[in-house]
C-alpha cells in the first residue's frame, strides 16, 4: 500500500539499527573484566577450605569494583581484574588473581592506597591495554612501572634512611649514585647545581611527550628513555654533552632514583618521614656531587671528546703549588666564562661560601708545602716579536700555531677568555717556568728546557697579546 | 433516552470504560486517518505535522531530487541534541574534572563511549550533510523565486553549526582541545596582522579584544572552558533553533520544496508514492478551504499543479521515518566501530606539533599559514559574503528546480570542477615547492603578503573565472555555478591538504608515516 522504496529503506535500516543496538548492548554487558572475575570466583570455590567458605564464594557478585582515594581524588578500578590482590587464599594463583607479593599490603591497605599510587598505570581504565597504559594510543603518560623501578614509589612517602633497611635498597643506592656521579655539576635540583643541563626537579613526572622518543628502543615511555639515556646519552639525544659512564645495573638504579623526582607532593597523612636525612657537608662528598662529572679524579688533564675541550687537572700538585686558595675561590665562585665551568656562588649555581671552602680544602689536600719562587713580571721590558718566535718553536706543537689547542693538540686553549682575562701574567710565567708535573707540560725555565726569565716574560707578553688581536 | 435514566455512578463508569476511545479521540480530533479527508485533517490538526503541507508534490518525494540531505541534517541535529543532553548528565566543565569525566564515560558508564561517539559523529556528520544540502539547493537553483532570504538564513545556520562543532571540540580538555582552542583564539586574533601593518594596534586592537573576550584572558584557562561550554550548550543552540524555525517556516510559506514548472509524472513514481483515491483536489474547487491544500510562490495559488500532489499522510511521513531510521542506523553503526578521538590531558607546556584545528577548519588553517588575517578573517568573510549574495546577483528565474538548470550548466559545473582542481593543486604544489615571499625576501613587509598570497590569488582567480563564464555564456546562473563549484572544490582540497599532507611545523609530507617521530 505504501511506497515500496521508502518501506524497504525503512525495513533495511531498521534491521541494521536493531542489529547494532544488540551488538552494542552485548559489548557493554560483557566487559573484559567480567571474564577475570568469573575466573576468580571459580578459583575461590576451588580453593575454599570448608563448605561454608565455598558457599560464600558461590554467592559473590560479579560486579564493577572501584576504590576512591578521597585525599588524592584518585579512582582505581584495577580490582576489576585483580580481585584476589588482598586475598591470602590466592597466594599460589596466577596473575591477575595472585595475592600481592611481600607484606606491603599489611601497612598499605588497598582501600587506603589503591594501586596506581605506587604502580602507576591508568586507574580509571577497565581494560588491560588502557589500564596498563601500553602503547601510544592509550594516551596515558604514566604507564605501569616496571618492577625493577618500583622502589621509586616508596620514596614518595619514606625517607632514604628508613628505606635503607626496609626494602628500599635500590632507590637508596640510586640516590647515592646520583650524589657521587656529579649529576648536579650540570643539573639543578632544589635550585642548587650547574646550568649546563636541564633542572631535574620534576623530571620523573614529566609527560611522555616531553622526552624526544625518536631513538628509544622498545616501548616509548619515560622509563625506557631514562635508562637508555643513562647508558648512552648521545644515542638518545644526538649532540648531548652529558658525561655519564654507567653499567647496566647503575643505569637501572639511577633511573629508579630519577623517577622519585616528581612535581606532586603526597598529602601529609600519607607521608612517613621519620628521620631527617643529613645533607653531606664535607669536601669530598661535595666534590663528588658537583665536580666529579667533568674533573674526574682531578689528576689528569686530557682532551675530552664530549665537551670538545681539554679539562684542566685541578688536583695536580704542580697546579696547586702556584694556584693559591684565593685564586681557586675566585674561579669557583665566578666560573670560567666561555667554558662549561659555571659560576658556583650563592646567587648563581647556589653553593654556600662554607661549602665552597670545603671543596677547596678537599681539592688542595695534596698541595705541596713549599711555595713557588715568585716571578716578578713587571720588572721585565717585554718583546712580543721575540715571544712569537719562541712560541712557534716551543709551544705551537702542543698549543697549536694559533694557541687554540684543540682536538689534535695536547695543550689547553690559550686564547680562551678565561686564560686571557682572569689569569695574571705572574701565574702564566710561573707555569711556563716550572711546568706542570703530572701533565705533558714541561718546565721551560732553568730547571728544564733552559729559557731565561726574559724569554719567558716575552712569551707571556705574546700570549697575552692574543686578546688584543681578538678585540680588533 | 437511556442517558436520562442512568445514575451518576453509571455515567462515571461508562466514561471510564470509554476512556481509551475518548482520550484518543481528543488527541486525534479528526479520527483515524482512513480517508483522504481524515488524512489531511491529521496533518493540519497536529502541532508537529502542521509544519508540513497537507499534500506533498511528487517531485519532493523522488529520492534523486533532494537525496534527503536537508532531512538527514535535521535528524543528525536531533540525535546530537538528545545524545548531548545525556552527555550533560555526566560532563562537568572544569579543567580538572572534564578530562576525568570523559574517561569515566569511556570506561564505566553503560554505553557511555557509544553515546560520546554518536554525539561526535552525528555532529561532524552534520557538516558533511549540511554542505551537501547546500550543494543540492544551489545546483537545483532553489535559492530563487522568493527563497533568496531563506538561502541567507541557511548561511547563518551553516556558521552556527560550525560554531557548535568547534565549541564541542574543546570540551574534553585534552591536548587536542587545548591546542585547537589556542589556534582558534589565534584565528580570532588575526586582525592584529592588519592593524600591526597599519601601525594602529595600540589604539585599535580589535583582534586582541575579541581573543581576550573569547578566552577570558590571554591563555586558555578555566575561564575559557566556561565560556566555550556556555556557547556550546546554550547560546549557539538557542540561535540555531531560532533560525532553524524560520528556515522551515519559510519553506512552508513558499509552498514546500522547489520543483520544475515542466514537471511530468513518470511510471517509476509508483515506487515512491501512494496515489490519492482520486486525482485532483480533495475538496471541491468552489470551496475556499481548498487553499490549504497547497500554497506556492509569493501568493497562495489555487488548483495549480494539484494533480501532481499526493497526501502527506502517509506518503511524506513514511519517507521521513525511513530517512530517520536510516540516519540513526548509520550513525550508530559508525559510532560502534570508530571511537571519537581523545588524547592526553591538556598540558600548556607540551605543544602538539603540529597543533591542528578540527578537520573541518584545516582548510582555513592552510590559508592561515599564508597570511593570518586573510586566512582567519578576510577570505572566510569574503566567502560567506559571496555565498550569501549569490541569490541577489543571479536573478534568472527560469528552469528552477532542475539539477544544473540545463545541459550547459552540467558542462560549466564539470569544467569549473576540472579547472578548479588543477588550479588549486597547482597553487599548493607551487607553495610547497618554492615557498612564498617570506622565503624569497625575508624582509618583505607583512602587508604585501597580506595582500598577495596564494589564498588571495585563488579567490581572485575564482572571481575572474566566473565573470569570464558570465561573459561567455551570457547567463549569471552559469557564473554562479562556476563560482560555487570552485568554492566546494577548494574547500575540499584545502581541507584535505591540511588534514593529510601537513605535518610538524606545517611542513609538507606525503603521508603521516613520514612524520619525524618526536
Amino acid at each position: 500500500m505504501y511506497s515500496r522504496f521508502y518501506l524497504s529503506v525503512l525495513l533495511i535500516s531498521g534491521l541494521v539499527l536493531i542489529t547494532f543496538l544488540v551488538f552494542a548492548t552485548y559489548r557493554e554487558l560483557n566487559p573484559e573484566w567480567k571474564k577475570y572475575q568469573l575466573e576468580y570466583r571459580d578459583l575461590l570455590i576451588k580453593n575454599a577450605p570448608n563448605e561454608a567458605a565455598r558457599k560464600k564464594a558461590r554467592s559473590i557478585k560479579i560486579e564493577h569494583q572501584q576504590i576512591y582515594i578521597k585525599p588524592l581524588k584518585k579512582v582505581d578500578r584495577c580490582m576489576n581484574c585483580h580481585r584476589g590482590v588482598d586475598d591470602p587464599l590466592m597466594k599460589d594463583a596466577k596473575v591477575p588473581h595472585k595475592l600481592h607479593s611481600g607484606d606491603y599490603l599489611k601497612k598499605h591497605p588497598v582501600s587506603k592506597f589503591g594501586c596506581t599510587l605506587c604502580h602507576y598505570g591508568q586507574g580509571r581504565a577497565t581494560n588491560k591495554k588502557d589500564a596498563h597504559g601500553k602503547g601510544r594510543d592509550t594516551h596515558w603518560d604514566y604507564p605501569l612501572i616496571p618492577f625493577k623501578y618500583i622502589q621509586s614509589s616508596c620514596a614518595k612517602c619514606h625517607d632514604y634512611l628508613f628505606l635503607k633497611d626496609n626494602g628500599g635498597e635500590m632507590v637508596v643506592e640510586g640516590e647515592r649514585l646520583f650524589r657521587e656521579k656529579g649529576c648536579r655539576g650540570c643539573h639543578k635540583l632544589n635550585g642548587v647545581g650547574g646550568d649546563l643541563g636541564k633542572p631535574l626537579d620534576i623530571i620523573g613526572s614529566q609527560p611522555i611527550a616531553y622526552f624526544p622518543m625518536k631513538y628509544v628502543v622498545g616501548e616509548r615511555n619515560t622509563y625506557n628513555w631514562l635508562k637508555q639515556h643513562f647508558l648512552d646519552p648521545r644515542k638518545i639525544v644526538p649532540g648531548s654533552e652529558m658525561r655519564v659512564f654507567l653499567s647496566e645495573k647503575e643505569a637501572d638504579l639511577l633511573t629508579t632514583y630519577t623517577l622519585t623526582l616528581r612535581a606532586e607532593e603526597m598529602p601529609r597523612q600519607f607521608r612517613a618521614i621519620r628521620y631527617t636525612t643529613p645533607v653531606p657537608k664535607d669536601g669530598e662528598s661535595l666534590y663528588k656531587m658537583y665536580c666529579v662529572a667533568c674533573h674526574g679524579n682531578g689528576k689528569i688533564s686530557a682532551y675530552d671528546e664530549i665537551l670538545k675541550r681539554t679539562i684542566p687537572a685541578i688536583m695536580n700538585p704542580a697546579f696547586l703549588k702556584i694556584a693559591d686558595d684565593k685564586n681557586l675561590e675566585r674561579i669557583i665562585k665566578e666560573g670560567r666564562k666561555g667554558t662549561p665551568m659555571t659560576s658556583w656562588k650563592r646567587t648563581a649555581a647556589g653553593l654556600r661560601d662554607e661549602e665552597i671552602r670545603n671543596i677547596i680544602k678537599f681539592i688542595t689536600k695534596d698541595r705541596p708545602d713549599e711555595r713557588p719562587e715568585p716571578f716578578d713580571y713587571k720588572r721585565f721590558v717585554t718583546d712580543t716579536k721575540h715571544g712569537k718566535e719562541l712560541f712557534n718553536v716551543r709551544c705551537a706543537l702542543c698549543h697549536g700555531k694559533d694557541g687554540k689547542g684543540g682536538k689534535d693538540h695536547l695543550g689547553l686553549n690559550l686564547r680562551n677568555p678565561a686564560v686571557q682575562k682572569f689569569v695574571d701574567p705572574e701565574f702564566l710565567a710561573m707555569t711556563i717556568r716550572d711546568g706542570r708535573k703530572g701533565t705533558p707540560m714541561p718546565a721551560f725555565g732553568k730547571t728544564g728546557v733552559g729559557l731565561s726569565d726574559q724569554d719567558i716574560a716575552d712569551l707571556v707578553a705574546y700570549i697575552r697579546s692574543f686578546s688584543d688581536k681578538g678585540k680588533k | 433516552m437511556g442517558e436520562v435514566n442512568q445514575s451518576g455512578i453509571a455515567k462515571f463508569l461508562n466514561n471510564i470504560r470509554s476512556l481509551k476511545k475518548s482520550f484518543l479521540g481528543s488527541f486525534l480530533r479528526s479520527g483515524k486517518p482512513t480517508s483522504d479527508k481524515s488524512r489531511a485533517a491529521v496533518m493540519f490538526n497536529n502541532f508537529f505535522l502542521h509544519i508540513q503541507g497537507v499534500k506533498t508534490h511528487i517531485n519532493t518525494l523522488r529520492p534523486t531530487y533532494t537525496f534527503g540531505f536537508g532531512l538527514i541534517s535535521l535528524y543528525l541535529l536531533i540525535i546530537v541534541v538528545i545524545s548531548g543532553v545525556l552527555l550533560m548528565v555526566y560532563y562537568n566543565p572544569s579543567v580538572t574534572e572534564a578530562y576525568n569525566k570523559i574517561k569515566d564515560l569511556k570506561y564505566v558508564v553503560f554505553g557511555g563511549n557509544l553515546l560520546r561517539n554518536i554525539h561526535k559523529w552525528s555532529g561532524e556528520g552534520m557538516i558533511i550533510f549540511v554542505l551537501l544540502h547546500m550543494a543540492r539547493v544551489f545546483y537545483t537553483g532553489s535559492y530563487k523565486k522568493g527563497r533568496e532570504f531563506n538561502w541567507v538564513i541557511g548561511i547563518v545556520l551553516l556558521i552556527l553549526m560550525f560554531g557548535m562543532n568547534l565549541s564541542g571540540y574543546m570540551l574534553p580538555w585534552d591536548q587536542l582541545a587545548y591546542w585547537a582552542l589556542l589556534i582558534v583564539a589565534n584565528i580570532i586574533n588575526s586582525p592584529k596582522e592588519i592593524t600591526d601593518s597599519l601601525g594602529i594596534t595600540q589604539y585599535f586592537d580589535i583582534g586582541g579584544f575579541f581573543k581576550e573576550l573569547f578566552l577570558g584572558g590571554t591563555n586558555p584557562t578555566q575561564e575559557s572552558l566556561t565560556r566555550v561550554y556556555l556557547l556550546h550548550i546554550w547560546l549557539l543552540p538557542m540561535f540555531l533553533f531560532l533560525f532553524l524555525g524560520i528556515h522551515f517556516w519559510r519553506i512552508r510559506k513558499d509552498g514546500g520544496l522547489t520543483r520544475p514548472d515542466t514537471f511530468e509524472r513518470k511510471d517509476s513514481d509508483v515506487y515512491y508514492v501512494n496515489p490519492p483515491e482520486k486525482t485532483g483536489g480533495i475538496f471541491p474547487t468552489y470551496k475556499t478551504y481548498g487553499l490549504m491544500e497547497l500554497a506556492r510562490g509569493r501568493t497562495p495559488a489555487v488548483d495549480k499543479d494539484v494533480e501532481n500532489t499526493v497526501l502527506s499522510w502517509p506518503n511524506l511521513l513514511i519517507a521521513e521515518l525511513a530517512i530517520f531510521v536510516l540516519t540513526l542506523a548509520g550513525v550508530i553503526a559508525y559510532a560502534y566501530f570508530v571511537d571519537a578521538p581523545f588524547k592526553e590531558p591538556a598540558n600548556p607546556l607540551i605543544p602538539e606539533n603540529p597543533a591542528k584545528a578540527p578537520w573541518y577548519f584545516l582548510g582555513l588553517q592552510e590559508l592561515l599559514s599564508y597570511s593570518a588575517f586573510m586566512g582567519g578573517v578576510g577570505l572566510p568573510g569574503l566567502a560567506l559574503l559571496g555565498l550569501a549574495l549569490i541569490p541577489y546577483l543571479d536573478r534568472e528565474e527560469d528552469r528552477v528546480g532542475i539539477w544544473f538548470t540545463n545541459r550547459q550548466g552540467v558542462t560549466v559545473a564539470l569544467q569549473s570542477f576540472i579547472i578548479g582542481t588543477i588550479v588549486v593543486i597547482g597553487i599548493l604544489a607551487f607553495v610547497v615547492n618554492f615557498g612564498w615571499f617570506r622565503n624569497w625576501w625575508p624582509n618583505v613587509p607583512q602587508i604585501l603578503i597580506t595582500l598577495i598570497n596564494p589564498g588571495n590569488i585563488w579567490v581572485g582567480f575564482m572571481i575572474v573565472y566566473s565573470l569570464f563564464v558570465i561573459k561567455k555564456t551570457g547567463s549569471t546562473r552559469m557564473g554562479a555555478i562556476a563560482l560555487f563549484t570552485m568554492f566546494l572544490v577548494s574547500y575540499v582540497i584545502f581541507t584535505a591538504m591540511g588534514t593529510y599532507f601537513r605535518g610538524p611545523n606545517w611542513d609538507f609530507f606525503w603521508s603521516k608515516s613520514q612524520w619525524p617521530i618526536h
